[in-house]
């Protein structure tokens, strides 16, 4: 009798099977039949195939790590290769806050904050969310004020569990009863009897490399249901416990991501003097140095998957790139997506060096202070002689004004559309395309999501630009490169295809902007286009009319998309985010744009506009298509500058007033009195600015609620009116619209002597 | 339309006994055989067959639920549809429903004629009875 092959898992088609096998070889008919009792047996006969089949899979499934669906067969898998999986993290805030304790009777000496519950939070998506430290924070007390500063508090619950060790017991386990543990506030000592007062602190290792028979340690693996569980020495890889032994471990169990973002805290503590006096007074409110951050969950199947082999072939070393990558995510839970490439890849060549960047989960940048802990824990795992260098993430992002045609007599309304719209753009500039190293952004998926985004749309365009933020170093010296990686399309022979953001410059008054002017180079036989430029500063004398305040302040290579500024002292500028940024946007030659390198490619939905545009010819309206009007597939040049258009209004043929008797064009400044003075500044050798050739104790421009004196660096809508009293003849200056407020910033410290795009 | 000739039909019977004189199992032919397939669709409350929620009666409910003639015709319409959907062998020409409060039980007959085997009408009694 032949065997059947029953390759499906399907029950029907193991069913179907049966059946073909029945109907070869047996005398009987019925098996056609759902009713019929031989249907009975066939269906509890595919039901036992069904069943050992399914189960036959999910074993040779679960047994290797590539294809294991249940975490606790991922996590065994990953133990076998010495991998442990990241737990949840708490978020961390730092605080400070200071305890008066100059009342007492007798004043202590110190003050001792107890681990466990430090503070509560005010209510923050609906929850008080509990702040805790694993640890006791002691500080000396200084003329009656205990000073806490910075202290770190963990989001969550402290809990405190203790094991006796009995020898004599077939199997002793340390396992920690509780979910959703930070394993990095896990704290352990081992008691020598139960009344002991005196605990031996045990450190946590991940191999048992250079441990001893006498090391205190301990090793820690996950288990079932996300819980973890202890492991101690043996006698030769470790101390081990003897019966009697008490072991108490301390860990504080969070909410990992939800507490991210906290920032209000009211102090629930416990304090103790050094007398071991409890103290209840005298606490002030807590000053919040930094909002809690960091949270996270567990680490992810996938991301165990991932990581595990990574972490295996890199043997904790750090020698080649994919090392670098899989370890970093260890060091730095936070990470997103890193990108490691050797210094020998760049142009010109840095030997010995590794750069790196990490994209963190929350925000764009990681710290100074977090890239030199990085770095710090790095050289534990790297070659000697290689220098690991972690770089800010350069961040492309891909701008597109999209316009969007739409049968009125399908669509509900434009708006219900253009949310549609908007949301297929969301989901797009979420997808994997983008949002990593080597991201490309392929306008034909991009134009596909919108058009397939509502019924009403019948078709689409948009006009894509890229851009770069450039943090510059303030009130120094730096020069900047900013690569685009593309090739930037040269738009206007005239120049200003490269467009930036406001900035003030030391030694230039009023706003500036950097432009370029083509023509300085070879002309490329390709497309007939300039290849090279030069790179100028200007301000503006109205919207659209620049006036070059330095010329050949740089170079521009527009077929590689690179940017070269010479050495500039930059003072503050206009855009601030938390840092000082200067955009710069292009027009890239391709509208697929590539993140080269380097590069994290992102779309940025929030700089893209979508104009919907009622398509007539589909809705009937105009079915000849007289009336309908193409949109240009090209950019115009309608804006020399990106951003806001601020326009220096004393540029040298604005009439401001007589200094002297003499008619003043120049930059003039307001004193608190109103008295407006020359300079864009005040300084000793300012002289006072007049309305009448003869100079008169009043201030020459005087507030009325028509008339409001120009500061240049206010946030708000300025319109000035300069009366000229000698000839009665009122004029109106040029009117200034800002609507963010100039910050004047600290240099960050990261690139002093030459900055970068980021 | 044409008719249909049946080639035979042959089961096996769940009753597994030994036939006296072959010593093979007992075997069910023709319109025994449909008869117990008829009974088996009208036997099988819904969900019980693996992986065909679709198929069975819903006698098993009905035992448990107030009874008057109006809710007996829907009954006898709902019995109808099933054998007459998953039988292919038979044209269903009656189903009553007979409610026998004293013994909690319920009466199904049920009348067919068998496509393609030249046999008279015939009829199979159902006695559904709850037991708790």
């Amino acid at each position: 009798m032949p065997l059947a092959k029953f390759a499906n898992l399907d029950f029907d088609q193991i069913k179907e099977q049966i059946k073909q096998y029945l109907k070869a070889n047996s005398n009987f008919t019925d098996f056609d039949f759902e009713g019929s009792n031989f249907s009975v047996l066939i269906d509890v006969l595919a039901y036992n195939t069904y069943i050992n089949s399914y189960n036959t899979n999910m074993v040779a499934n679960e047994g290797f790590i590539d294809s294991a669906t249940l975490r606790e067969n991922v996590v065994s898998l990953a133990r076998n290769i010495g991998y442990v999986p990241r737990s949840k993290r708490a978020a961390k805030a730092t605080v400070s806050f200071i305890v008066d304790v100059s009342r007492a009777s007798t004043p202590p000496l110190t003050l001792t904050l107890q681990e466990g519950i430090v503070a509560v939070s005010e209510s923050f998506s609906g929850t008080n969310f509990i702040f805790s430290i694993p640890e006791k924070v002691t500080t000396a007390v200084v003329d009656g004020i205990a000073y806490f500063d910075n202290i770190e508090i963990y989001e969550g619950t402290f809990i405190k569990k203790a094991f006796t060790f009995d020898a004599t017991t077939p199997e002793n386990r340390f396992v920690l009863p509780n979910g959703n543990i930070d394993t990095s506030t896990l704290r352990v000592f081992v008691k020598d009897y139960q009344d002991s007062s005196f605990g031996r602190k045990y450190n946590h290792v991940e191999t048992i490399i250079n441990m001893t028979a006498t090391s205190e340690v301990f090793l820690l693996q996950e288990i079932e249901d996300e819980k973890y569980e202890l492991l101690f020495g043996d006698g030769i890889f470790g101390r081990a416990l003897e019966t009697g032994n008490v072991v108490e471990a301390t860990y504080i169990i969070t909410s990992g991501k939800a507490g991210n973002g906290v920032n209000n805290f009211t102090f629930s503590g416990r304090l103790r003097d050094n007398s071991d006096r409890v103290v209840t007074s005298g606490v002030g409110a807590i000053t919040v140095n930094g909002r809690a951050l960091g949270g996270d969950d567990i680490e992810s199947v996938e991301s165990i998957r991932k990581y595990a082999p990574r972490n295996y072939a890199a043997q904790n070393r750090c020698v080649t790139a994919n090392d670098y990558a899989a370890i970093i995510p260890e060091l730095f839970p936070e990470t997103d997506s890193v990108s490691v490439y050797g210094g020998e890849d760049l142009d010109p060549p840095q030997y010995g060096k590794v750069f790196i960047s990490i994209k963190p989960k929350n925000g764009n940048y990681i710290s100074n202070f977090l890239k030199s802990e990085i770095q710090r824990k790095l050289k534990g795992y790297a070659v000697a002689g290689i220098i690991p260098t972690i770089t800010d993430l350069k961040y492309l992002y891909i701008e597109a004004d999209v316009s969007v045609y739409f049968d009125v007599s399908k669509a509900a309304g434009s708006s219900t559309s253009k949310s549609n719209v908007m949301a297929a753009i969301e989901r797009y500039s979420d997808s994997a395309e983008l949002n990593k190293f080597a991201g490309r952004f392929k306008f034909s998926r991009f134009l596909a999501a919108i058009d397939n985004s509502d019924p009403a749309v019948t078709s689409s365009y948009a006009l894509i630009r890229m851009r770069r933020n450039l943090r510059p170093v303030t009130n120094a010296p730096a020069d900047y490169e900013i690569c685009f990686g593309n090739a930037i399309r040269v738009n206007n022979d005239v120049g200003y295809n490269v467009r930036s953001t406001a900035f003030k410059v030391s030694g230039v008054d009023g706003w500036c902007y950097f432009g370029d002017v083509p023509g300085q180079g070879a002309i490329d036989d390709d497309d007939q286009t300039e290849a090279v430029g030069r790179m100028v500063l200007f301000t503006l004398k109205s919207a659209n009319e620049a006036q070059v305040v330095r010329d050949d302040i740089g170079t521009i290579d527009y077929e590689r998309g690179e940017i070269k500024i010479n050495p500039i002292i930059v003072s503050s500028t206009y855009i601030s985010d938390q840092q000082p940024i200067i955009e710069f946007d292009a027009i890239p030659q391709s509208n697929d744009v590539v993140g080269k390198q380097d590069l994290y490619t992102l779309f940025d939905t929030e700089a893209s506009e979508i104009t919907m545009v009622p398509d007539r010819i589909s809705s009937g309206e105009d079915a000849a298509a007289s009336y309908f009007t193409p949109i240009s597939s090209y950019h115009r040049n309608d804006q020399i500058v990106r951003g806001s258009v601020l326009v220096t209004t004393s540029s040298a043929d604005t009439y401001i007033g007589f200094v002297n008797g003499k008619p003043y064009y120049g930059p003039y400044h307001t004193m608190p009195d109103g008295t407006i003075m020359t300079g864009a500044k005040h300084s000793d050798t300012a002289q006072v600015i007049t309305k009448s050739k003869v100079a008169a104790a009043a201030p020459a421009v005087t507030n009325t609620p028509q008339q409001r004196v120009v500061q240049r660096d206010a946030s708000v809508t300025l319109t000035t009116t300069v009366n000229r009293s000698d000839d009665n003849v009122s004029s109106t200056s040029n009117t200034t619209t800002t609507t963010a407020t100039t910050t004047s910033t600290t240099s960050s410290g990261t690139s002093s002597g030459g900055g970068g795009g980021y | 339309m044409p008719a249909r000739i049946s080639r035979g039909f042959k089961d096996i019977s769940l009753s597994f006994r030994r036939h006296p004189v072959t010593n093979d199992l007992v075997v069910l032919k023709d319109e025994s055989a449909i008869a117990k397939s008829v009974r088996n669709i009208v036997g099988t409350a819904f969900g019980e067959k693996p992986f065909d929620l679709n198929f069975g009666s819903p006698v098993a409910k009905i035992l448990f639920e107030p009874f008057d003639p109006r809710i007996a015709a829907s009954y006898s319409a709902s019995i109808r549809e099933v054998v007459q959907r998953n039988e292919p062998r038979v044209n269903v020409l009656n189903v009553f429903v007979e409610a026998r409060p004293d013994s909690n039980a319920l009466t199904i007959v049920i009348d067919y004629e068998i496509i393609g085997l030249s046999v008279p009408p015939q009829q199979v009694t159902y006695i559904a009875k709850s037991v708790r």
